[in-house]
């Protein structure tokens, strides 16, 4: 049992690190902006699909091809921003709709390019094995916990020590007074959404080599990213990070207890709960006039 | 009030009134004019499956102001309440789907009476998790549902002996009354309720929920109201869509398909009554119009979408409304008419 209870938490730990990245990039655009893009997970996706393009097509480098797709995604993130949810500020129905939309269009361009079945990418890291007593994972395990690990600390750094980072955070904390004191909020806009739609790049280009690249990977990523930020407190992002990390956590485990058809259901039920119990999240503070 | 003038736009005028009959005497004579074109039927009924719980997500989305992102799980909890009452307990048709749609309204009323309270954002949540939920029910719950192939062999309604006339309703043209006669159930409830004072109460709460409350219109009832009426005519329209298709599946009801259902709504034009109709009529035809497309025609269908959300918001519907003005007045349709818009 202890051997089964520590290999559900080391693969709990190593998706919750990608819902993680995944709940930290839609809380930025979330506090910045306040939309919820329900398109995250399929750029996600596409952080999978550029990056397996890069991979096998110009660079046979595994780290190039991540930081092409990253650098791809961000490209599309700009584009979204001034294209889409820019011009529908201020009408959450239409923003949600709109990126409904855009599910549609992303989605079906990928099947429509790669075709419906799921790419195979090979690299290194997925072959080694590493041995933790008598379990072992592959190395892309540890690469992935890793990865996210140093990024969520660069992003953190990056929000509390520069001046940009302490703008966003400013904006996601009241709008109003942060161009009061002079911050553009349009430059906020695009900051939140290129680094958003990077750490997605990022989720799909780490997740991809271990479960295959297909044209539906981000959406369980999306809705577990979507849980993770309610339950953490929307646009908390200690919330955010802590709450994907959490959900990968539980979610492993309740396959030892319950039937694995069931694990979604834990994490929608522990969403409605929360909701019901602390809709502030369980790290968010209660805003007057919200919630 | 745009939806008042969009209303009387289209009864009012003797035209209007002439398409709409034009429009009825087509809809009833279908089964003799398409008598050779079983195909053409076919697709008929499919969009009436998909028009009625548009109706009920019309309510919901165009007067009242609320996203639901989990109609299609509503729908199927319908579905399979009708289809198990009709196969394990002998019920016909008519009571069984008005238990359907009854177990899906209380459902909705029971999610909510805790999730209306929420800030909208969070509610639009809740309804994607409640559709995640009962899909995953459906799915699994193999005892009940038959799991992920479905229950198959759900009958339909018995004949009907008219004297002059019996109408077979397991064959096709027959069947499509009986569709037919459902969704004019539904569009007569969508009707009452947009014309009546709580229905003019709905559309206070969409354009200023505290104004409204303010005036005395209690939000939470109305919501809650509303929300139960909406999820029923979700059950119904998936009980119809069973019956038709003659098996209770999962994937009829999944996220995908609740996704659909606010995407056909809006193209349609939320906030109209003829909005859910002309949008599930686009929606299932579309594709087939497209079919040269191949691939692309989804992404395709898609880009209208999204461009209808940046420059139409107001759908189909909202368009043709613009067009029929300007046909009657002129080009004298001003830019604050247009932007008068509600944000559906």
């Amino acid at each position: 049992m202890a051997q089964a209870l520590l290999e559900q938490i080391i693969n709990g730990t190593m998706m919750g690190s990608i819902y993680m990245l995944v709940a930290l990039g839609m809380v930025l655009i979330y506090g910045v902006m306040h939309v919820l893009n329900f398109a995250h997970g399929v750029l996600f996706m596409v952080g999978g699909y550029v990056c397996h393009f890069f991979f096998t097509q110009v660079l046979d480098s595994y780290l190039l091809a991540i930081l092409g797709s990253m650098a791809v995604l961000s490209v599309i993130g700009l584009a979204l921003e001034r294209g889409v949810f820019r011009r529908l500020r201020d009408n959450l129905r239409m923003q949600v709709i709109a990126s409904l939309g855009l599910i549609l269009v992303i989605q079906n361009g990928v099947i429509a390019i790669w075709g419906p079945n799921a790419l195979q990418m090979r690299i290194t890291t997925t072959d080694i094995r590493v041995p933790i007593g008598e379990l072992s994972f592959t190395l892309q395990h540890f690469l992935i916990i890793g990865t996210v690990g140093v990024t969520v600390t660069a992003i953190w750094l990056f929000l509390t020590r520069t001046r940009i980072g302490t703008a966003l955070r400013a904006t996601s904390q009241n709008a109003e007074a942060a161009q009061v004191v002079g911050i553009d909020a349009n430059r906020m806009y695009v900051a939140s959404f290129l680094i958003g739609c990077a750490l997605a790049a990022l989720g799909g280009a780490l997740l991809g080599p271990l479960f295959l690249i297909f044209p539906t990977m981000g959406d369980l990523p999306l809705l577990k990213g979507l849980a993770a930020i309610i339950i953490g407190g929307m646009g908390s992002i200690p919330g955010a990070i802590i709450g994907g990390l959490g959900i990968g956590i539980v979610e492993a485990v309740s396959t030892l207890y319950i039937p694995t058809d069931f694990r979604d259901t834990v994490v929608f039920a522990a969403l409605i709960a929360v909701l019901l119990l602390r809709p502030q999240g369980l790290f968010g503070v209660r805003v007057r006039g919200e919630a | 009030m745009t939806a008042m003038t969009a209303l009387t736009a289209m009864t009012a005028p003797r035209a209007g009134r002439l398409a709409i009959a034009i429009v009825a005497l087509l809809a009833l004579a279908a089964p003799f004019l398409l008598a050779d074109q079983p195909y053409f039927l076919h697709v008929l009924i499919l969009t009436m499956t998909f028009a009625i719980p548009a109706i009920g997500l019309n309510l919901l989305l165009g007067y009242t102001g609320l996203v639901s992102l989990g109609h299609m799980g509503f729908a199927g909890v319908g579905a399979y309440t009708t289809a198990l009452l009709m196969m394990d307990h002998g019920w016909s048709a008519v009571p069984a789907m008005a238990a359907g749609a009854a177990a899906a309204g209380v459902l909705g009323v029971l999610v909510g009476i805790p999730c209306l309270r929420l800030r909208s954002h969070f509610f639009i949540i809740v309804t994607l998790a409640v559709g995640m939920i009962l899909f995953a029910l459906f799915n699994n719950l193999d005892g009940i549902t038959g799991g992920a192939e479905g229950l198959p062999g759900v009958p339909r309604p018995g004949p009907l002996d008219l004297g002059f006339m019996v109408i077979d309703f397991r064959r096709l043209g027959g069947f499509y009354w009986f569709a037919l006669v459902v969704t004019l159930f539904a569009l007569l409830v969508q009707y009452l309720i947009v014309r009546s004072d709580f229905g003019r109460s709905l559309a206070a709460i969409r354009q200023d929920e505290i104004l409204a409350a303010a005036r005395g219109v209690n939000v939470f009832a109305h919501k809650l109201a509303i929300f139960g009426i909406s999820t029923a005519l979700a059950g119904l329209g998936g009980a119809l869509k069973v019956m038709f298709l003659r098996v209770a599946a999962p994937l009829s009801f999944e996220l995908l398909e609740s996704i659909n259902l606010v995407l056909l709504t809006i193209v349609g034009g939320a906030g109209y009554l003829a909005g859910p109709i002309i949008g599930a009529l686009v929606y299932v035809a579309i594709p087939e119009i497209l079919r040269f497309a191949d691939a692309w025609r989804l992404v395709l269908f898609g880009v209208i979408l999204v461009a209808m959300t940046l420059f139409a918001p107001r759908g189909l519907s909202g368009m043709i409304e613009a067009g029929w003005r300007r046909l009657r007045r002129g080009p004298a349709v001003t830019g604050e008419e247009a932007a008068d818009g509600r944000p559906a």
